[in-house]
Parts: structure tokens; C-alpha cells; sequence
């Protein structure tokens, strides 16, 4: 059974919080390339990372970041 | 498109065009019998030179265009390894096709062109420039689609 990642970083970015994925990108010190490949869905950020954008969302990790399993 | 992605777009371009031109100077050498190991290292170093001068001066333009230019976060850490991961099998398997050529080829069946420094050696450079490419289009392809 393989099993990807999925997210609401977009949606949560742009709700209540409104940053620009640069802000975003400069709060977890990452690069905005980066933000929006998570964003798009390819690529799955490391444990730390996913972390540090739910702090930056104000969200608990779980939900902004979900395994989505498929046969 | 991040400074990475600009400078592996660069590079690759630049490597194909003097890359091109370095093989197709050893092809011609070669073709004219003139091809010998003193020729190869005195075109190498040429076209090492004029390598770097081009790279340099295509990174200190995109550099000062890019914001945040050289910092790298671990998307870019990884596609690098998996790139380079990728090139260094290239290589191995260039080097071994190469290997297998001195031995089969030059040793078993006595065949002259295996037996000559100079082609061995280009077929080493062809290896690792070769490897290059694939590192460089592979870099570009995980910053792209994704990892």
C-alpha cells in the first residue's frame, strides 16, 4: 500500500493568517520555491519543517499535513 | 525558478556548447591521426578555463538578479544528492564501459585503439562529462516535478 502526503498549507496561508508564501518561507527559513512545491504537492517537507509551518499557521501538524494511502 | 534551478540551467547549457566544441576538437584531432596526450592537456586546461570564466560570470549575474541567492534549504540538499547520486552511477558506468574496453578490446583482441593514452583518456572525460549532463538535467527535473 503506497501512501503520499497531502496539505492545506495554501488554504491556511491565504485564510485567516494571509502571508505571502516568501513570508511563510522566511518564518520556517526555508525558500519560496520550496513553500510552493509543498503547496502543489511535490514535495513532501521533512518532519521538522512541517513543524515549524504548522507553528507558523497556528494549526496542530494533523491538520495541515495528512497521509492520503491508496492500493 | 530558484538561483539552484537558474544555475543548473546555466551550466548545463554552458557545458554542452564548450563541451561540444572540446569533443568535437578531440574528434577532428583524431580523425587526422593527430591526436596525442599533450594535445588533449593543453586543450582540457583551455577549455577548463574557459569553462569557469563563462560559469563565473553567468553566477555573479544571476546571483546579484536572485534574491536570497546560495542559500539552500533541504529540498535543495536532497535534490543534489539524488542528482548526484544518479551522476555517480553514470560515471561508475562509464568508467567501467571504458575499463572493459582496455581489457576486451586492447588486451584480449589486440585492437591498437584501446591501446593508445589518448583515447583512453577521452573516453574518461566523455564519462565524466557525460555524467555532468545527467547530474545537471537531473537536477533540473526534481526542482520541476518534484521529488
Amino acid at each position: 500500500m503506497a501512501a503520499a502526503v497531502d496539505n492545506r498549507v495554501r488554504s491556511l496561508r491565504q485564510g485567516e493568517k494571509n502571508l505571502t508564501q516568501q513570508e511563510l518561507a522566511d518564518v520556517v527559513g526555508v525558500t519560496r520555491q520550496t513553500i510552493i512545491a509543498i503547496e502543489k504537492g511535490r514535495y513532501s517537507p521533512s518532519l521538522e519543517v512541517a513543524l515549524k509551518i504548522a507553528r507558523a499557521l497556528d494549526r496542530p501538524v494533523e491538520s495541515v499535513f495528512w497521509l492520503i494511502e491508496s492500493e | 525558478m530558484s538561483f539552484q534551478e537558474k544555475s543548473a540551467w546555466g551550466t548545463l547549457f554552458c557545458q554542452l556548447i564548450v563541451g561540444s566544441l572540446y569533443f568535437s576538437s578531440i574528434w577532428r584531432l583524431w580523425r587526422a591521426d593527430q591526436l596525442e596526450t599533450e594535445t588533449i592537456l593543453g586543450l582540457s586546461i583551455g577549455f577548463l578555463v574557459l569553462l569557469i570564466i563563462i560559469l563565473s560570470g553567468y553566477h555573479i549575474i544571476v546571483a546579484a538578479l536572485s534574491r536570497g541567492a546560495g542559500k539552500k534549504d533541504e529540498r535543495d540538499r536532497l535534490v543534489a544528492l539524488r542528482a548526484g547520486n544518479v551522476s555517480g552511477n553514470v560515471l561508475g558506468l562509464g568508467i567501467v564501459t571504458v575499463i572493459l574496453h582496455i581489457i576486451v578490446g586492447g588486451g584480449t583482441f589486440n585492437d591498437p585503439l584501446w591501446q593508445q593514452p589518448a583515447v583512453i583518456a577521452s573516453a574518461l572525460m566523455f564519462a565524466v562529462f557525460l555524467s555532468q549532463l545527467v547530474e545537471l538535467g537531473t537536477t533540473i527535473w526534481y526542482h520541476r516535478r518534484g521529488l
